[in-house]
């Protein structure tokens, strides 16, 4: 019943890194220059999931729970005609981060539900070992 | 031996078993939660009804093979498996029921809830007629005591 918990805090741990990426999403909205000045702009994260959990150390754990397999950067932009801005290429055109702050916001309430649902299953594992505890006397 | 018939007798090894089977089954319920946004993730489950259709039957063998004491004549069922040591070994199913999500995750949050409400509701009073089984056994000690 412990690793129930420890299940509950892989889950916990994923929407976390997934609510991280989508801030930094958000944070990043508008970042179009790099170090060097040039219009590179910032690519957008998404955070992929895959059950199991390499990180536990017991057979029965590694199976169970959950795990962030792979976070990809996505190379597509959103180019905009923007003729006058100094870093516009020959055609007027300046490339923006493909974030679209809607869709980054619906991400986060679904990651942040989940996060409490996990929350929720790691409340109830903890009410069960308390009632076990009781048999103590 | 004494401890033995007082610890095999009446309905103290049931409880014992339907205890040590929602405590893993709670462990199958929170990897369903965890993998609420898993791509490709179907949520499994063991049947508790399987599970206490063959721990009735066992009960109504051992009363009518020794009675109302004597070791539970429990095996598990196709799924849930009992080793010797008493611990439950799990091959819980895939559903293929509910709405397929565009990640191909058929997730049911709601359904995951009240079985996780069931759950606890059924350890929970195991563990309060456990309490008072282990209760009456105390009471017993300490009147010849």
């Amino acid at each position: 019943m412990y690793g129930a918990l420890d299940i509950s805090t892989s889950g916990m741990i994923a929407q976390r890194t997934r609510l991280e990426a989508i801030t930094a999403n958000i944070a990043n909205k508008d970042a179009i220059v790099d170090v060097n000045g040039q219009n590179n702009p910032y690519q957008r994260k998404t955070v992929f999931f895959s059950p199991g959990n390499p990180a536990a150390t017991t057979a029965a754990g590694r199976q169970l729970g959950v795990h962030v397999a792979t976070i990809q950067s996505e190379a597509t932009f959103d180019p905009r005609y923007e003729p006058g801005n100094p870093l516009a290429d020959a055609n007027g055109y300046v490339k923006y981060p493909a974030v679209n702050t809607v869709f980054e916001q619906l991400n986060a309430y679904e990651a942040q539900r989940a996060y409490e649902a996990n929350i929720a299953a790691a409340e109830a594992t903890k009410t069960m070992a308390a009632q076990a505890l009781r048999l103590l006397g | 031996m004494l401890i033995d018939e007082l610890s095999n007798s009446g309905a103290i090894p049931t409880l014992e078993t339907m205890v040590r089977f929602s405590g893993a089954r709670q462990r199958i319920i929170a990897h369903n939660i965890a993998n609420l946004d898993t791509p490709d993730f179907r949520p499994m489950d063991v049947s508790p009804t399987e599970f206490q259709k063959a721990l009735g039957k066992a009960v109504d063998a051992r009363r009518q093979s020794t009675g109302e004491a004597g070791t539970l004549p429990f095996h598990g069922t196709d799924q849930v498996k009992v080793a010797a040591d008493g611990t439950m070994m799990f091959t819980p199913s895939t559903s293929s029921g509910n709405i397929l999500f565009h990640d191909r995750n058929n997730r049911d949050l709601e359904g995951l809830m009240a079985q996780q409400a069931e759950n606890v509701g059924v350890f929970r009073t195991s563990i309060e007629l456990l309490r008072s089984r282990y209760g009456i056994v105390q009471a017993a000690i300490s009147e010849r005591v």
